[in-house]
């Protein structure tokens, strides 16, 4: 088990209402996890609990059990024991910028540098991480100069290089164009052959193309967790607009349930 | 303006960034402890060929600017209505000496350098950090501030005109540079965090610069021509 959480309930301070309530959940090596809601529903507050952060970081109270690869991430003894095993990818990679690197190079290179590695084990990593993310070409780029496109996976290549064996990705995607979306998403299941991608994502249309299991939160509470056919395909879900785009113009079309969740699925159904 | 790091060849660019601190440490200390008003004026004249000599004439108008206003009120509070020109030549020379020293400064350490010179001294890497972030704190406001102006300005703001019009717009453009600058520290705080800035295992430097022969002379002869400078003031 790389994550378990045990009635997890988080709040932040001076929040009224949980963000996190009585969460029960695990996330196995291997397997690429999307957890989806609406805004404020709580996804990228569980990927800061399980990386411990929330609280350590954001403040606030932290009720249940939170154990990643064995530890509890929050504490003084889990911390030191985790770190650099857990990747954590943020939405804004603009915040995620060292400040301190002349070259994108020097930016994948921060976080290894950070753990303590050889030089050549971080300049093997850092080689590996921007092929990986195909932003070779970027290595000797100021990495100020780069769009919010090139930023992202850069960052990305940033979190692969220190190999962590829980990957948290909150929007990985979100400033990417379609063709550096499909990228990083095929990239995932490569990173879960080393150990745990959790993915927090709205973008449900391509990333259930890559996941294994679907988490779904409902503002702060874990209402669905399953493979995707059986979570996202029920039109209590599809109503909800928590679905994939095929799924809702099945349902729209009256078709009857499980809807389809891709074009691929829709055709092998459909299809004459 | 320029307040950041400029890249180039000179020599200051090629020294170590102990150096670099050591010269502005000096300066700032020499500004102060030399016979006014000549010590400060012949301290910033040796900082003006000394930046010219470096190639960084480009500063130069910059520090003029910041310490235009300053010697302007000095020249008027001290010179035209005090009767004391020499005690504003002395002001003035020292605020446009620090001025300069600290502007070279900037544009002249890149903060990797100097994190990876700290660190290969075995300075622990938040200390290193914390100093190379106050470096870029500076030009990463004159950003935020560009930015809000402009977000502002396409909501309607009217940052010309009148006196008044112009206090108005004061609060539309600080509140959010103040408030987005506090969450980015949140946000900044758990990054680095999750990037291995809070381990206790001693940070690899990826190119720490090289200490050279000559560097680790002219910080001893600043450092020395400084503390014979002091106790020669102390028991004047």
């Amino acid at each position: 088990m790389s994550v378990l959480l045990d009635r997890l309930t988080f709040r932040y301070s001076g929040g009224l209402e949980p963000a996190l309530s009585d969460v029960c959940a695990e996330f196995r090596p291997r397997e690429v996890t999307l957890v989806t809601g609406q805004l404020g529903a709580g996804c990228s507050t569980l990927l800061l609990a399980i990386a411990g952060l929330a609280p350590r970081s954001t403040g606030g109270d932290r009720e249940g059990e939170v154990l990643t690869l064995g530890h509890d991430p929050a504490s003084p003894v889990g911390t030191a024991a985790l770190a650099g095993r857990i990747g954590l990818l943020f939405p804004t990679p603009w915040t995620q910028l060292s400040g301190m690197a002349f070259t994108v190079w020097d930016e994948v290179a921060f976080g290894p540098a950070n753990l303590g590695w050889e030089r050549g084990r971080i300049a093997q990593a850092v080689v590996q991480a921007l092929a990986l993310l195909d932003v070779n070409h970027l290595a000797g780029r100021d990495p100020r100069s780069l769009s919010g496109g090139e930023l992202q996976r850069v960052m990305l290549a940033a979190v692969v290089a220190m190999e962590p064996s829980v990957c948290l990705l909150d929007e990985p995607v979100q400033e990417l164009d379609p063709e550096g979306a499909r990228a990083v998403y095929d990239l995932l299941p490569r990173l879960a052959d080393q150990g745990t991608v959790i993915l927090a994502s709205t973008d449900i249309d391509r990333a259930i193309t890559v996941t294994d299991r679907i988490v779904v939160m409902e503002r702060g509470h874990l209402v669905a967790d399953g493979a995707p056919d059986d979570v996202l395909a029920t039109a209590h879900v599809v109503r909800s607009g928590l679905s994939t785009t095929i799924a809702t113009l099945g349902h729209r079309a009256g078709c009857p349930g499980p809807f389809p969740l891709t074009v691929e699925a829709a055709v092998a159904r459909y299809s004459l | 303006m320029i307040v950041e790091y400029q890249a180039g060849h000179g020599i200051l660019h090629r020294a170590h960034p102990f150096t670099n601190l050591t010269l502005v440490g000096s300066v700032a200390v020499l500004a102060f402890v030399l016979p006014a008003p000549g010590g400060p004026l012949v301290l910033g004249a040796a900082l003006v060929t000394l930046a010219i000599a470096a190639g960084l004439v480009r500063i130069l108008l910059p520090a003029a600017v910041v310490v235009a206003p300053f010697w302007g009120f000095l020249l008027l509070i001290h010179g035209l209505l005090g009767g004391e020109p020499l005690r504003a030549l002395t002001f003035g020379g020292r605020i446009g000496t620090m001025v300069l020293g600290f502007l070279m400064l900037l544009v002249t350490i890149h903060p990797a350098r100097l994190v990876d010179a700290l660190v290969a001294r075995r300075v622990p890497f938040a200390f290193a950090y914390l100093l190379s972030a106050t470096l870029q704190a500076v030009p990463r406001l004159r950003d935020r501030g560009r930015q809000i102006l402009e977000a502002q300005r396409c909501r309607g703001l009217r940052v010309r005109g009148s006196l008044f019009r112009r206090i108005g717009a004061i609060v539309p453009l600080t509140v959010p540079l103040v408030l987005g600058a506090l969450a980015e520290v949140d946000d900044r705080a758990m990054a680095l965090e999750s990037r291995g800035g809070g381990r206790a295992v001693r940070r690899t430097p990826l190119d720490p610069p090289v200490d050279t022969m000559a560097d680790r002379s002219a910080r001893w002869v600043m450092a020395v021509g400084t503390l014979v400078a002091v106790l020669l003031q102390v028991l004047k």
